[in-house]
């Protein structure tokens, strides 16, 4: 069926209404702020907190009484798993508690407002790294905005029974939770993250950069053992969180959960990096890297290659 | 690895059930919604003010916004289709002066398409279908919605979505 001239007729929305509507609907709160000041400037709190969870049952069993950290958990490699949100939500409307499953974290991460710098190295000065900005963007885009979101340091107190809970609502009586656990505490460090924004009329371009998020823990764990547990929770069949759990250098690899439902991912090169991206459906793509130290994230409504491109840019 | 709780919070794709992800949805919607009204009414001044109103009504109904029983903008859709529907009615009972002009203007409708835009000219075109067909030409073309989904928005049946679009894209074909 020729319907191509139907399709022909479709027109961009003028950039003056575009921006009109969006002034309008962000003075009542729609857009951004709705989620809060700085909702992407969250990511990488996110990142860590993935971290956090990938490695906060992950603790060697020794007594309570040797509390000496020996590991150090750094971000220089991403690693995609696919999740079924829907398991998940399941649990949640059977009344599991996801966040008080991590165990208990104190301080809690307190909402602090990050603070706005006309000038991104002054940023960067601000979060102790030194700020890379692309050379090259696509036509159109330009900054408009960086912030510097405050760190933060956690202790967190692994909770063996809320987990068991979990195993227990999906009946994953195969899993075994490594004894001695319950108890052990890790310290988590999320560092201050510098969010650079770039838009294209109503599009925004986020590229955030930071130090490496790390989680101390005690040494001499079998951290496989509990990431194959883990594994299986997200939904994993048996075979696959194995090969996975024991595939993973979990020493410096951030797991990434990816709902099944909502994007694809795959391993790229970023300028001799490796890079995790994660192509989202009809909302463009989110690249993470680590490279030096520092961990960078890029999220565009753009395709892969523009995304590359931008990433092996900066400088 | 039970992260889901602080996914949801802080990552942009993993949005808690009753929360929408605004930015996102804004890019990735205004141009389908403001297409969908521009196909629907034939008026680009329009399907501005239109495009507007339903991104204003979503924000104020967003309380009301269940994941669980439709996706992102088969709800939007919803709001917009509601939006044209309020927008004919008031048309029909406020009629201008100006439109009678128009319905009494000189020479047959297949002269007013040969000299009209495009636009215009689908819009002609599209007046002389049934309103559920306009309806769903709107959708698929304007809106660049599934069958899926328009049978979702419209109570049609996906198969029954497929085949009137069929039939109204090759009696317009030939009108072209």
């Amino acid at each position: 069926m020729d319907d191509q001239f139907l399709h022909d007729l479709r027109r961009a929305p003028s950039r003056e209404f575009a921006a009109r509507l969006s002034a309008n609907l962000r003075a009542q709160g729609t857009l951004s702020r709705a989620r809060g000041p700085s909702p992407a400037a969250q990511w990488f709190a996110a990142a860590a907190a993935i971290a956090a969870v990938s490695f906060a049952f992950t603790f060697p069993a020794v007594r309570a009484g040797a509390a000496a950290f020996l590991d150090v958990f750094r971000v220089v490699n991403f690693a995609g798993v696919r999740f079924d949100p829907q398991r998940l939500a399941g649990l949640k409307a059977g009344g599991v508690d996801f966040p008080s499953l991590l165990g208990d974290v104190e301080p809690p991460m307190a909402s602090v407002p990050p603070v706005s710098y006309a000038d991104p190295a002054e940023a960067g000065k601000a979060a102790g790294i030194e700020v890379r900005q692309p050379a090259w963007l696509p036509p159109g885009w330009t900054a408009t905005e960086t912030v510097v979101t405050a760190e933060h340091s956690a202790r967190v107190t692994a909770n063996t029974a809320k987990l068991q809970t979990v195993l227990d609502a999906l009946a994953l009586d195969d899993v075994r939770l490594p004894e001695g656990l319950d108890g052990q505490v890790a310290t988590v460090h999320l560092p201050a993250v510098v969010l650079m924004t770039y838009r294209d009329g109503l599009r925004a371009l986020r590229l955030f950069e930071a130090r490496s998020a790390e989680i101390s823990f005690p040494a001499g764990f079998d951290v496989p053992a509990l990431a194959q547990a883990g594994l299986r929770i997200l939904g994993l069949d048996r075979d696959e969180a194995y090969r996975m759990a024991y595939a993973i250098d979990w020493r410096n690899t951030l797991l990434v959960p990816v709902p099944v439902d909502a994007a694809s991912f795959r391993q790229v090169n970023v300028a001799g990096a490796d890079g995790l991206l994660i192509e989202r459906a009809r909302s463009g793509c989110l690249l993470l890297w680590s490279t030096n130290g520092q961990m960078y994230a890029l999220e565009a409504p753009l395709g892969a290659a523009a995304m590359l491109e931008i990433a092996q840019s900066l400088q | 690895m039970a992260i889901d709780g602080e996914m949801s919070k802080r990552l942009p794709w993993a949005q808690p059930a009753a929360e929408i992800d605004w930015d996102a949805a804004y890019a990735e919607l205004l141009p389908r919604v403001y297409n969908y009204f521009r196909y629907r009414l034939g008026n680009d001044a329009v399907a501005e003010d239109l495009t507007s109103r339903t991104f204003e009504k979503a924000w104020t109904q967003r309380a009301r916004y269940r994941r669980d029983l439709a996706g992102r903008s088969t709800w939007l859709f919803s709001i917009a289709r509601n939006v044209a529907v309020d927008h004919l009615r008031a048309q029909r009972r406020h009629l201008p002066l100006e439109a009678a002009e128009h319905v009494a203007a000189p020479g047959t409708p297949q002269d007013h398409v040969a000299h009209a835009s495009d636009l215009e000219r689908l819009a002609a075109l599209l007046q002389r279908l049934p309103a559920r067909e306009q309806e769903l030409v709107a959708l698929k073309y304007g809106a660049e919605a599934t069958n899926r989904t328009i049978a979702a928005l419209t109570g049609l049946s996906e198969s029954n979505v497929g085949t009137i679009l069929h039939r109204v894209v090759l009696e317009l074909r030939v009108a072209w």
